[in-house]
Parts: structure tokens; C-alpha cells; sequence
């Protein structure tokens, strides 16, 4: 009580910071609590009546309520095994098995995780629908034919876009491993398979139950692959779409919207505040100069040739959409054109440069915001801190679906009216990757003493001037790239602000859906292929940026 | 850094509001290639006028207009059956306009008797089928309802979901003026075990079906002539000889749209000659009487057609699509 007093006599003392904390909470009030208010309102009313009345269907069952949730829970499963399955083996084969070509496989791994996630299921097509490259060799030379569409599809689309964040979990918590405890596990006897079962494993353990935890909650949230692929397997995500969009049966969306939330921010929870804590990290105190132990070359080679054709399929994949683009009427005449992207750089720059805009004006408002949450939760002892750092991350957690339709909800009418503009676009843009800047930034700011910015306050500035002259500047590295990887799930995202595009505002990953809807696959390949380098050309520009800002920094150090 | 970040945001504030000509807000329901022509059209006979429009199914611009509760982010919607615009109109969303020269020539079966809306066109449900799939199984075109049912077609059709498309809707209502609610329900339940997948737009079957993606499609006659035989897609068209349905495409003012006087404009242009004689570029049947014909179009002597109440299929509308799902599971 009487530290609660102290602190709240502190925030008095430095009036800047209080305004600062009184808005933000205000912000992440307004457009991260209300929207997901109003879901959970309109779930339990029908017609202005407050009543359970579409969660008792849900649990009677209606086929086309429960169905999709079963189907949902049944990808999200068997994904999340898949994908830290592969993760596991290419960071295995990354970290402790030294193969040949591992930075290449590395970056060709991490290429799904910057590029829209949809584009995986517009590459299956290309590569395995009916008139796809595969589809066809097989058909022609071997007779046998499928079909990609429904859950085939979906797990194979989602993995490959997902086993990406599972081999970076992965790596980390492998590399963390002191190689020294296997090595004393080999020196005591133990065979090689028996130390990777009895140690290694162990060890790895809580990575490997984030990586499930985190891609069960992508493959739930992920709207963009089933919104393509799932053919008579209809997953939350598209139901509650249709159900907004199609019906504008808004206790529906809701109800199915509170359906898919409970599963996912159960996830996070768990991973973020239960498995956090549980982590070994086997620090021994000093560096360890033990090399990572040799696995048996047999081993070796099984893992280099899985993770050579995982990357194989995944540049075929890549391939196939820039081909794709290329060809004339995909399907019935490959020869190759450049009509496609004459199409895309006239009718569609438009949505281009909406994109571009608005997710450049959400970065820049986002970055100073979710650097200032980062700052004020690591920094600052106050009131409300834990209530602020979780309201600033939850989205991180909240499907994209489920704000969108919020969005909707909160702010179609006065007070906030806000639909049709740039700026509900915007704001979900911030509401939804702003966590992405917290966490990086928390993680840069943890890194920092606390003293330098301390002496700062000691010496008498006030909390704007050791924010702008002190944090700022030592943190910009850190701010930068998070800001380049929110610039590029901005331009990426679809799956919230499919719900509020308008005339005025339509983006260009609504556009490249709204090809593949009537059958436009080359176009649509031509629209996904340029969002890539867009989002590639902002990475890249970043990390030069951030290099040179690095060099600039130790070289004043040296002086 | 900080001069970065506010160069950033100086420079977005400067590029959104860079000032532009009159602005049209429009809703269409016509695919997005289609819309275009008429658009682009519209655009070079007023250059002081910039459309900027989005193309949504026709369920789904009724949804859209119910969620944007009487404030419209656009003034104008065309294309799409004349039920959705019924509907529409009971809920309050349009805006009556009888001043239109068209509106006043127009037959009072092809518009509303106080103006909410307005026909264009009339389209007429058929049947598209892949060619190569015909031979390769040795069959004629469905030329029947039940043809569809035929196992050979097992997971390889492809229409529209009844609430997001008029396609789709109408395909459900046709049957129910065929073969009673009952009956037609129990079709489509037998339909949808058909089914490959079920698609939002009503024209995307055409695509699918000239891909070879899927065997068979239903889908207004013109989108199966514009996308896919004037496309060169190897496909049929063929209709039902039991009868099949048709829609009076319409367009109307929204209610509380932000530039209605503009909307004005484009709905009389719409409704001239000029303008409709476009529609031969689609194959659609014009309903100003002075507009040019396409070749090979498909018109109502033709066809036998079931006798169609739009109103009744307006009125109807949100519970035949819950019961639609309920017996279908979709």
C-alpha cells in the first residue's frame, strides 16, 4: 500500500510522464479494449435482447456453427505438431549438426515469415490445383490425380508458412543448450541417440511446447490460405468473414468470434505468463567453448536432406508465384506476358500506394508508441504497469478477424464514427502490430543498464528529455528493425482489415484476393509477386540502416 | 531518429491529403473486369468526375449497407438481382429517385413502382460445364436440374453461397418457384454434397470451370458467354428444360451516400442508350430499349422460365438462406 502511494506520489512528480501514461492507457483503451468489448456485447444479444442464445446453439450444435470450430481445432493440431516438427529439425540441423549451407537454408527459412501468408496457398494452387505443375507431370506420366482443396491444402499451406516461427523458437532455445551437458552425457557412456532423448530433448522442451502453443494460435487465426484453399472445409476464420460480410449477422460473427478468441488468448497466456517461467536455461557461468557435438554422419546427412528439399519446396513455391505472374491465362495459355503487371501498375498502384501510405503513417505512430509502452514497462515502477504492458500485447494474440469485426462494431456509429476513412485502417494497422515494436524494444531495453537512463533523471531532466536524448537514441537499432517488420505486416496483413476496406481506402492484399475470387491467378501471382519485393526491399533497407547506425555507434565508442 | 519519425508522419499527413477532383463513391456488384468498362466509360464522357468504387457480391453489399447503418461510404449501387435491392429498400437503405428520364420509360416490371431502384439488364440462370470433361466421360451438357445430381459430377461442381452472391440467391429461389420450398431445399442439400467448393462471387464458377479446376457450374448465361466462351476457356453453356430463373439487374442511390447529386449523374447515364449499349461487351440483354444487342445473345423467347416473384424471393430472403444452411451445413 504504501509503495503503491510512493509510486503514485512519483507519476505527480513528473507531470510529462503521467500525461504520457494517462494517454496511452487512453489509446490502448479506445482501440484495443472497446473493439473486443463489443464483440463479447454482441455475442450475448440478439435483436437489443441480452441472451446466450447463439452459445447454447453453438453447444446444441448447429452443423454450421460447430463444424467450423471442430475443423478450426483439427488444423490448428496438426500444424502446430507439423510445423515445430520440421522447426525442430531444421534448427537441429542449423545449430548442432553444422551442415553444409546453413546460412542459405536459414534465409530461405525465414522467408515465409515476411511474406503475406496467403501466398502459400496461391502457390499450391499454381503448383498442385488441377492444372498445376505437379498435378500435371503425375497425371500425365503416372496417372495419379487430387485434390488440394480442404484439409490437404490447409495443412500443407499453413505449415509451410508457420514452420518458419518454429525453427527461430527452435534455434534459440537449441543454442541456448550448453553443449557441455551433452558432451558429459557422451564422456559418461551414453550413446549419441540416448543423450539426444534423455538431454537435449529435455532440455529443449519448453521451445518446443511455445513453438506448438504459437502456431496453433497462427493456424487459428489465419484467414488468408483457408479464405483460398479450403474448399468444403470451412474453417472460424472464413465463417465469421461470411457471417459479417455475407450476412452482416453480427451475433453470429460474434459468437464464433468469442469461439476463436477463447482457444488463442489461452495460448498466449499460457505461453507468455506459465511457460516463460519454466524455461532451463543451463547457464554454467562461463562462456562454453565446447563445439557443438558431432552428431553421426548418418544423422547428419538424413538432416541435411530433409532440410534441402523442405528449402526446395519452399523456392518452388516462391517460383511458382513469380511465374505465375508471368504467364498469360494461367492454366490455358503459359506463354508469358508482361500484361499482368501493366495491370497491376495501372489499375492497381492505386491500392499499392494506399498500402504503402497507410502502413507507413501506422509504422511511424506505432514505433514512438510501442517504444514509449517498451520504455515506461521496463523503466518505470508505476501503477497500471502490468495492465499497460498487457493491453499493449494482447493483440498479438486477438485474431485478426476478431478486431476487424470489432472495429466495425466500435466504430460505425457517433461517437467515434470512423468507418470508410484512412484512419480505422490505420489504427487497427497499430492495434494489431504494434506488439511486435513492445516486444523487440523490452527486449533491446532489458539489455541496457538501467543506470545510464537512471543518471539521466538523477541529473534533473524530466521524463520526455531522457526519453528523447537517452532511450531513444540507444534503442533505435532495436526500433528500426521492429519498425521494418511492422512496415511489412502492415502491407501484408488482411485478415482484420478485409472487414473495413472502402472505395476510398482498398489495399492491395484485398485486391490480390478479390483476383484470386474470380479465377485471376496471374494477376493475382503478379500482385503477390511485387507485395513480396516491396516487403523484401523494406527488410533489406532496414538492415543496412540498422548496420550503419551500429558501426556509427561503436566507432564513437572506440573514439 | 526522431527527425525521422516525424519527417515520416509529416510526410504521410502530406501525401493523404493531397486535394483530388469530385469523387464518386460506387458499389458494384458486376465483376470487377466488367465494372470497369462502364466505369472507365463513364469517366471519359464526365472528366470532371473520378469514380472510386469497389466490387462486392450482392449479398454482400446488402451486408455491407446493414452494417454501415444509413451512412453509406458510397452514393451508388449497380448490378446484382433486383431481389437484394427489395430488400434493401425494406430495410431503408435506398434513396427514391423518379426524376431519371430511364426510370420513366421503363416497363413497371423492371423498376420500382416509388423509384428505390431501377432495372439495367435482365440475366438468366444457365449451366456451365467443362468440355474436356464431357468427353472424357462420354456426356452430353446437363440439360436438366437432375442432371446435376448425376455421380459423375460427385465433387466436381462449384456455385455460389445463397447469402453472399445474387447468383447464388437466385439459383435458390428458382428452384423454390420450380419445385416448392420443401422439395428445392432437399435439392440443394443433395446439391451441395456435389459440391467441390462454394465460392462468394457468382460469376467465379465460369473461371473454375474454364480452368478445368471443377467439371460444372450454375451461373447467370452472360457471365458463362463474357468469362468464359468469349474467353476462349474450353466450356459449354446449356439451361435447364424443366425452367430456369432470371434477375432483373438493378441500381439505385444509397440512402445518406456522401455525394448523391453526382450519383445522379452516373445512375441517368447508366440508364441511356449510350452507356447500356456497352452491355454487348458482357453479352448482358439491356432493358433501355434503344441500346444495341450483342451477337449469340441469350434472350427470354428462348428459354422456358419459371414464373419468378421477386418480391416474394425479397421477402423471403433471410429465412430461406437459414434454412439453406441449416439443411445444408454451410
Amino acid at each position: 500500500m504504501r509503495a503503491r502511494f510512493r509510486q503514485l506520489k512519483f507519476l505527480f512528480h513528473d507531470p510529462a510522464l503521467l500525461l504520457v501514461v494517462l494517454l496511452i492507457l487512453g489509446f490502448l483503451g479506445l482501440f484495443v479494449v472497446l473493439p473486443l468489448f463489443k464483440v463479447l456485447q454482441n455475442s450475448f444479444y440478439y435483436k437489443g435482447v441480452f441472451t446466450p442464445q447463439y452459445f447454447l446453439e453453438f453447444f446444441s450444435g448447429h452443423r454450421y456453427v460447430i463444424r467450423p470450430f471442430l475443423n478450426s481445432l483439427i488444423v490448428a493440431v496438426l500444424v502446430a505438431g507439423l510445423s515445430t516438427l520440421l522447426g525442430f529439425i531444421f534448427a537441429f540441423a542449423d545449430v548442432r549438426a553444422n551442415i553444409p549451407g546453413r546460412r542459405v537454408f536459414r534465409w530461405i527459412a525465414t522467408l515465409p515469415i515476411i511474406s503475406p501468408p496467403f501466398i502459400m496457398a496461391l502457390a499450391a494452387i499454381l503448383l498442385l490445383g488441377h492444372n498445376g505443375l505437379i498435378t500435371f507431370f503425375m497425371r500425365k506420366y503416372f496417372g495419379i490425380s487430387w485434390n488440394i482443396y480442404g484439409l490437404p491444402g490447409l495443412i500443407l499451406t499453413e505449415t509451410f508458412a508457420f514452420f518458419p516461427l518454429s525453427f527461430l523458437i527452435m534455434e534459440g532455445v537449441l543454442g541456448n543448450i550448453d553443449p557441455a551437458l551433452e558432451e558429459s552425457a557422451l564422456d559418461l557412456g551414453a550413446s549419441k541417440l540416448r543423450t539426444f532423448l534423455r538431454v537435449t530433448l529435455p532440455l529443449a522442451t519448453p521451445g518446443i511446447a511455445g513453438s506448438l502453443l504459437l502456431v496453433f494460435t497462427r493456424s487459428l487465426e489465419d484467414f488468408g490460405n483457408p479464405i483460398i484453399i479450403q474448399g468444403r472445409f470451412p474453417v472460424l476464420t472464413t465463417q465469421i468473414y461470411l457471417a459479417i460480410t455475407g450476412m452482416y449477422d453480427v451475433p453470429l460473427g460474434a459468437t464464433l468470434s468469442i469461439v476463436l478468441l477463447v482457444p488463442t488468448v489461452l495460448a498466449f497466456v499460457v505461453q507468455r505468463y506459465w511457460l516463460s517461467r519454466k524455461s532451463y536455461i543451463s547457464v554454467t557461468g562461463r562462456p562454453s567453448t565446447a563445439g557443438p557435438p558431432r552428431v553421426s554422419s548418418g544423422a547428419r546427412w538424413f538432416l541435411f536432406g530433409t532440410v534441402f528439399i523442405l528449402s526446395s519446396f519452399i523456392l518452388l513455391f516462391y517460383g511458382m508465384v513469380i511465374f505465375g505472374s508471368f504467364t498469360k491465362l494461367w492454366g490455358i495459355d503459359n506463354s508469358l506476358t508482361l500484361d499482368n503487371y501493366r495491370y497491376v501498375f495501372t489499375v492497381g498502384i492505386q491500392y499499392l500506394s494506399n498500402s504503402l501510405k497507410l502502413a507507413a503513417i501506422a509504422t511511424g505512430i506505432g514505433g514512438l508508441l510501442g517504444i514509449t509502452v517498451a520504455y515506461i514497462v521496463t523503466r518505470k515502477r508505476i501503477m497500471l504497469q502490468g495492465l499497460m504492458d498487457f493491453l499493449a500485447m494482447v493483440n498479438f494474440a486477438v485474431p485478426g478477424i476478431v478486431i476487424g469485426i470489432g472495429y466495425i462494431l466500435a466504430f460505425n456509429t457517433p461517437p467515434i464514427q470512423l468507418t470508410g476513412t484512412a484512419a480505422i485502417i490505420i489504427l487497427i494497422f497499430i492495434s494489431q502490430r504494434m506488439p511486435v515494436v513492445v516486444r523487440d524494444g523490452v527486449a533491446m531495453l532489458q539489455q541496457l543498464d538501467p543506470v545510464i537512463d537512471e543518471a539521466s533523471s538523477d541529473l534533473g531532466a524530466g521524463f520526455f528529455r531522457t526519453f528523447t536524448r537517452i532511450v531513444l537514441p540507444l534503442v533505435s537499432p532495436a526500433l528500426i528493425a521492429g519498425m521494418a517488420y511492422m512496415f511489412a505486416a502492415c502491407i501484408t496483413s488482411i485478415s482484420a482489415v478485409v472487414m473495413v476496406v472502402s472505395p476510398k481506402w482498398y489495399l492491395v492484399t484485398v485486391a490480390l484476393l478479390s483476383q484470386v475470387d474470380i479465377g485471376a491467378l496471374s494477376i493475382a501471382a503478379a500482385y503477390g509477386t511485387v507485395i513480396i519485393l516491396v516487403v523484401l526491399g523494406a527488410i533489406i533497407s532496414m538492415d543496412i540502416v540498422v548496420k550503419s547506425l551500429l558501426q556509427r555507434g561503436f566507432s564513437r565508442l572506440g573514439k | 531518429m526522431k527527425k525521422v519519425i516525424v519527417s515520416v508522419l509529416l510526410l504521410g499527413i502530406a501525401l493523404v491529403s493531397l486535394a483530388e477532383k469530385k469523387v464518386l463513391h460506387v458499389y458494384t456488384a458486376l465483376d470487377v473486369d466488367e465494372a470497369k468498362i462502364y466505369i472507365e466509360a463513364f469517366e471519359a464522357t464526365h472528366p470532371d468526375i473520378d469514380v472510386q468504387w469497389v466490387r462486392l457480391s450482392a449479398g454482400e453489399v446488402l451486408a455491407r449497407l446493414r452494417a454501415e447503418a444509413g451512412k453509406p461510404q458510397a452514393s451508388l449501387w449497380f448490378g446484382g438481382p433486383s431481389d437484394t435491392y427489395i430488400v434493401a429498400k425494406m430495410d431503408g437503405l435506398l434513396e427514391p429517385y423518379t426524376e431519371s428520364l430511364g426510370w420513366q420509360y421503363l416497363d413497371k416490371k423492371f423498376k420500382d413502382p416509388e423509384g428505390y431502384w431501377v432495372g439495367i439488364y435482365l440475366g438468366f440462370i444457365g449451366f456451365v460445364t467443362n468440355k474436356d470433361f464431357l468427353e472424357k466421360h462420354g456426356i452430353e451438357p446437363p440439360d436438366s436440374w437432375y442432371d446435376l445430381l448425376d455421380p459423375v459430377f460427385k465433387g466436381e461442381l462449384s456455385m455460389a453461397y445463397p447469402y453472399t452472391s445474387g447468383t447464388g440467391y437466385t439459383r435458390l429461389a428458382t428452384l423454390v418457384f420450380l419445385m416448392g420450398e420443401d422439395k428445392a431445399l432437399e435439392f440443394e442439400k443433395k446439391l451441395s454434397e456435389q459440391i467441390h467448393h462454394y465460392t462468394r462471387a457468382g460469376s467465379a464458377c465460369v473461371t473454375e470451370v474454364g480452368l478445368g479446376e471443377v467439371a460444372g457450374g450454375i451461373a447467370f448465361a452472360h457471365d458463362i458467354i463474357a468469362k468464359g466462351i468469349a474467353k476462349g476457356y474450353p466450356v459449354v453453356l446449356s439451361f435447364p428444360k424443366e425452367g430456369t430463373g432470371y434477375e432483373v439487374g438493378g441500381m439505385a442511390l444509397l440512402k445518406g451516400g456522401p455525394e448523391l447529386e453526382l450519383a445522379k449523374i452516373f445512375y441517368d447515364w447508366m440508364l441511356s442508350a449510350e452507356a447500356q449499349s456497352l452491355f454487348k461487351k458482357w453479352y448482358r440483354l439491356p432493358l433501355n430499349p434503344e441500346a444495341e444487342l450483342a451477337e449469340g445473345l441469350v434472350t427470354a423467347d428462348q428459354l422456358p422460365l419459371v414464373d419468378y416473384d421477386a418480391l416474394w424471393a425479397a421477402q423471403n430472403r433471410d429465412r430461406l438462406i437459414e434454412r439453406w444452411r441449416e439443411v445444408t451445413g454451410y
